[in-house]
């Protein structure tokens, strides 16, 4: 595997990002407001509860934290393909010797390391000064959170990635995404806790891959699965990124032949 | 030695909307979404030997960039055979990509914001060009095209003759055996065209680099091609040297007479005579039919003539008249 040119990629696009200073800001301050808010709804609902269902105040807390924040960091460009596609830059994309696949990846990981390092961590740092936060469970659970969460970032990319080759067909995607993103939303538990769905919709939501996104890193940082489930749960993020992609790879392959390039 | 590159009865289709007119139109195309299918290349065939330099030339929309960005590997023909230094381009993209180069002038390869010295270094990483590859090309190229003056500046603040010269240099980097030029001097002023066309030639020459060029300028082709491919409605009409489409194709020839005083011609077989004004006639003939010699032998003995002026046919006529499906000749 030739990685120098991927690298390339990842570094020009973490070293681009930094010029966006004032979205950064407003990134990190968006991400704090929500979970601000989100803490002040959930104290209200609790009233005088200390638990409901078994889930106590601060697990909700600490949800909200982690996943907006992971949110944060799990960067993906919906709109990277149809972009190209459009105004017809793909054919020079497909001039060069590497893979197209790789480079857009190797383009996001730039961004999400950056988003991770400036975004993630203040974010989080912020939030937990206002709100406060449950430590996790023990030092092994923070280690298989962050494997989790980077395989949770696995699937939201590959449901990207295989979300954006229709614009082989589409050319103009953004109402998919549109409709996808409001599935992740709502479906991932970053809006409502997935403990509080009711358990029909908790069985639904477990054939489907946006449970793994953030609710899985969440629960084992707050050591609420057992080893085997932990590994269990791994196994399902690494299954559901792999077929997503695998499924984006055949579009993929397929929209090729279709391609048509815009503008002479 | 074979074939470099070996085309057998490409096609390439495309699905277009058709839509009707205005509000109406839009509405029924809402619903039932018509699509017809356009030939952009029917069946066309060809083979190009190693160290061949050949323009390429049609109208616009011949298929002329799809059959380019086929050979490039970017586009995916429908039908059959595509084969360039042992690769089929559509395949084996990836390997294929780095054993060419390709210029688009209508789309830069640059990085818009970045100088263009930084694009090249790109490059360099993408390719994993050696070092000293690198620094012998990029040194040579840029001395042959007088790019030393702005290798640092951003590409967005270049002139497009300075882009364009920019973007040919970031083709050959890697030291491509194949290049493939989509009308690499399109809006460059003259001087600018004559340095690009000295430069491919150059290349030609010495490292035997094969060229294949799209342009709309004829003088390109004069200047730089022998060989000649002529594609119109996405069929190949003609395929030879430049020499042989005059001999083919400009056998009209003209003229011009001037006479002592002002006079009246007789008909004369298989020539046209055209009135300038009362001394000056215009004589149209085909070489085949008859002679130049016969003819002006003809003149001189009948009519009192005081200047004679021949013209060749010019390779812009010729080719016009190919693509407006003309009778070429009459």
């Amino acid at each position: 595997m030739r990685l120098t040119p991927y690298f390339a990629y990842a570094k020009k696009s973490f070293l681009g990002r930094s010029a966006y200073r004032f979205d950064h800001l407003m990134g990190i301050f968006s991400t704090c407001l929500q979970v601000f808010i989100y803490w002040n709804i959930y104290r209200a609902l609790y009233g005088q509860r200390t638990e409901v269902d078994g889930i106590t105040l601060a697990m909700v807390t600490t949800h909200f934290i982690l996943s907006m924040g992971l949110k944060e960091a799990f960067y993906t460009d919906d709109g990277y393909l149809s972009r190209k596609i459009r105004d017809g830059s793909i054919a020079t994309e497909l001039l060069r010797p590497i893979s197209f696949k790789g480079r857009m990846l190797a383009e996001n990981m730039g961004n999400a390391l950056f988003n991770l390092i400036f975004r993630f961590i203040p974010a989080v740092l912020i939030s937990v000064c206002i709100v406060g936060i449950r430590p996790p469970a023990d030092a092994k659970s923070v280690l298989l959170f962050a494997v989790s969460a980077v395989l949770g970032y696995g699937v939201l990319w590959a449901i990207s990635f295989a979300c954006q080759m229709t614009a082989f067909w589409l050319i103009n995607t953004w109402s998919l995404f549109t409709v996808k993103n409001v599935f992740v939303k709502v479906l991932s538990g970053s809006m409502l806790p997935l403990w509080f769905m009711p358990e029909w919709m908790r069985g639904v939501l477990r054939a489907t891959p946006f449970s793994s996104i953030y609710f899985t890193p969440v629960q084992i940082y707050l050591g609420q699965l057992s080893a085997e489930e932990i590994g269990w749960r791994c196994l399902v993020q690494l299954l559901w990124a792999a077929g997503i992609f695998l499924l984006g790879d055949l579009l993929w392959r397929r929209g090729q032949k279709k391609l048509v390039v815009q503008g002479g | 030695m074979g074939n470099l590159i070996e085309v057998r009865d490409v096609s390439k289709t495309f699905r277009v909307s058709k839509r009707g007119k205005g509000i109406p139109g839009m509405v029924a195309n809402l619903f039932v979404p018509r699509y017809e299918k356009r030939h952009a290349v029917k069946n066309v065939s060809f083979e190009i030997e190693e160290g061949e330099m050949v323009g390429f030339i049609g109208p616009n929309g011949a298929g002329k960039s799809t059959t380019i960005k086929m050979l490039s590997g970017i586009l995916y023909p429908d039908g059959g055979s595509l084969q360039v230094a042992g690769y089929i381009p559509y395949r084996q993209r990836r390997e294929y990509v780095s054993k060419i180069g390709v210029v688009f002038g209508q789309k830069s390869q640059l990085q818009w914001d970045l100088p263009v010295i930084d694009s090249f270094e790109l490059l360099k990483a993408i390719y994993r060009i050696p070092e000293e590859v690198y620094r012998k090309n990029l040194d040579r190229y840029t001395e042959m095209l007088n790019m030393g003056g702005f290798l640092n500046q951003p590409v967005r603040q270049l002139s497009l003759g300075q882009r364009m010269r920019a973007d040919i240099v970031a083709a050959l980097l890697h030291s491509p055996r194949i290049v493939f030029f989509d009308e690499p001097t399109i809006g460059v002023d003259v001087v600018g065209k004559e340095v690009i066309r000295s430069f491919l030639r150059e290349l030609n020459k010495r490292d035997r680099l094969t060229m294949i060029f799209t342009t709309h300028d004829m003088q390109d082709i004069e200047k730089t091609c022998r060989r000649l491919l002529i594609i119109d409605d996405g069929s190949k009409v003609y395929d030879g040297s430049l020499e042989g489409i005059k001999a083919k194709y400009g056998t009209t020839r003209q003229l011009d007479v001037e006479f002592s005083h002002s006079i009246e011609v007789r008909p004369i077989d298989h020539v046209r005579i055209q009135e300038l004004d009362a001394y000056k006639k215009r004589f149209y003939f085909e070489n085949t039919k008859i002679e130049l010699q016969e003819l002006m032998n003809h003149l001189l003995s009948e009519y009192p003539v005081r200047d004679l002026n021949i013209t060749e046919p010019a390779i812009e006529g010729i080719i016009r008249k190919i693509y407006q499906g003309e009778e070429v000749g009459a």
